[in-house]
């Protein structure tokens, strides 16, 4: 048979619909843990409780909110995914799945997502969760991650949204507690992704995305990881001598600090340019997800028990 | 003897998973709907 009438036959062959499966996985469920849990955080350490129906609604829309953007960064940038040995399989690099649908899914969850929010709790919570998901796609995925290696810094600002948007969705006000919320993670965000993208920094090469230690080398990312690191330690604890947070709170903040930047110092210390000699950065990596999570815990439990 | 395409009996295969998924997540979206509507009656003073 020629290849012609092979091509001719291929294209007469329907394209096998994506499963619902891969549609799940183009709302990276991983990354949407992190989001979800400080989103529930920033809800429960409001002083207000809304009722059960309404902040459970609340989480879902922050849930699916986050699930949008992560679809639509999918959708944008299933090129350079392809590139990606950490990323090639998702659905749409790996041809599980056309375009169009993915653009329709992201579009859906985020109209879906707003207009819930609205319906539940109040326009502030609705807007600043429409404002997250856009900055998430236009301002990070669109414009700065291909164009500059501060891409992470500025674009860290989308996954501060959601105790932001926990707690506004329960008190319709932005507060001081939530701001410094949010100013954690993203003074947070630089060193985690950093921390990643040091020991997978020839992928982003590959695919040309200028990640810092693409551009300025991997001494420069190490000083940045580490001048980050204070910084979010600061932001970390000042919720405590500020009077927003008890000592549960304070003390847990700074013991976990005080580790992230000794983990940070070990990571300027190592001198392995290679992946394989990365162990410092692979274990900041695994520890700044851990810290988030015992940070924004220690904080409900501060304001359950102390109150 | 009637012989079955293993593409289309694909095809038909994720169809029917997608349309229950689908189905699922409707009825879920309706009783959300439900329980945020009684939650803000009662909120305000409705209920």
């Amino acid at each position: 048979m020629s290849r012609m009438n092979s091509a001719a036959i291929e294209s007469r062959t329907p394209a096998l619909p994506a499963e619902w499966r891969d549609f799940i996985a183009l709302t990276k469920p991983r990354v949407m843990v992190l989001v979800v849990f400080t989103g529930i955080c920033g809800l429960l350490a409001a002083p207000v409780a809304p009722p059960p129906a309404l902040a459970f609604t609340a989480i879902l829309c922050i849930t699916v909110g986050a699930g949008a953007a992560g679809t639509l960064n999918q959708w944008y940038e299933a090129d350079i995914d392809a590139l990606m040995k950490r990323t090639a399989q998702r659905p749409l690099p790996a041809g599980r799945m056309d375009r169009d649908s993915a653009l329709q899914f992201g579009i859906m969850l985020a109209v879906l997502s707003v207009v819930v929010m609205e319906l539940a709790t109040n326009w502030l919570a609705a807007t600043i969760l429409a404002a997250s998901i856009l900055f998430y796609v236009v301002i990070y995925t669109m414009w700065l991650k291909r164009r500059t290696p501060q891409n992470i810094v500025i674009g860290g600002a989308a996954g501060a949204f959601p105790p932001l948007i926990g707690w506004v969705a329960a008190t319709g006000t932005v507060d001081p507690l939530p701001l410094l919320l949010f100013a954690l993670i993203f003074m947070w965000t630089p060193p985690h992704f950093w921390a990643l993208s040091l020991f997978v920094r020839s992928d982003y090469a590959k695919a040309g995305v200028p990640m810092l230690p693409v551009v300025a080398g991997v001494r420069a990312t190490r000083r940045q990881i580490l001048v980050y690191s204070v910084l979010m330690a600061a932001v970390a604890v000042a919720p405590w001598p500020l009077g927003l947070a008890g000592a549960i709170y304070g003390l847990t903040a700074a013991v976990l600090s005080a580790v992230f930047i000794l983990l940070a110092l070990a990571t300027l210390a190592n001198k392995a340019t290679e992946p394989a000699g990365m162990k410092p950065e692979k274990r900041l990596f695994a520890f700044s997800v851990l810290y988030l999570f015992a940070v924004f815990a220690a904080l409900v439990v501060d304001k359950w028990l102390i109150g | 003897m009637i012989v079955i395409d293993p593409h289309t009996e694909e095809v038909r295969r994720r169809q029917r998973a997608r349309a229950r998924v689908m189905g699922i997540a409707l009825a879920a979206f309706v009783v959300l709907i439900f329980f945020v509507t009684i939650a803000k009656m009662k909120l305000y003073g409705s209920l």
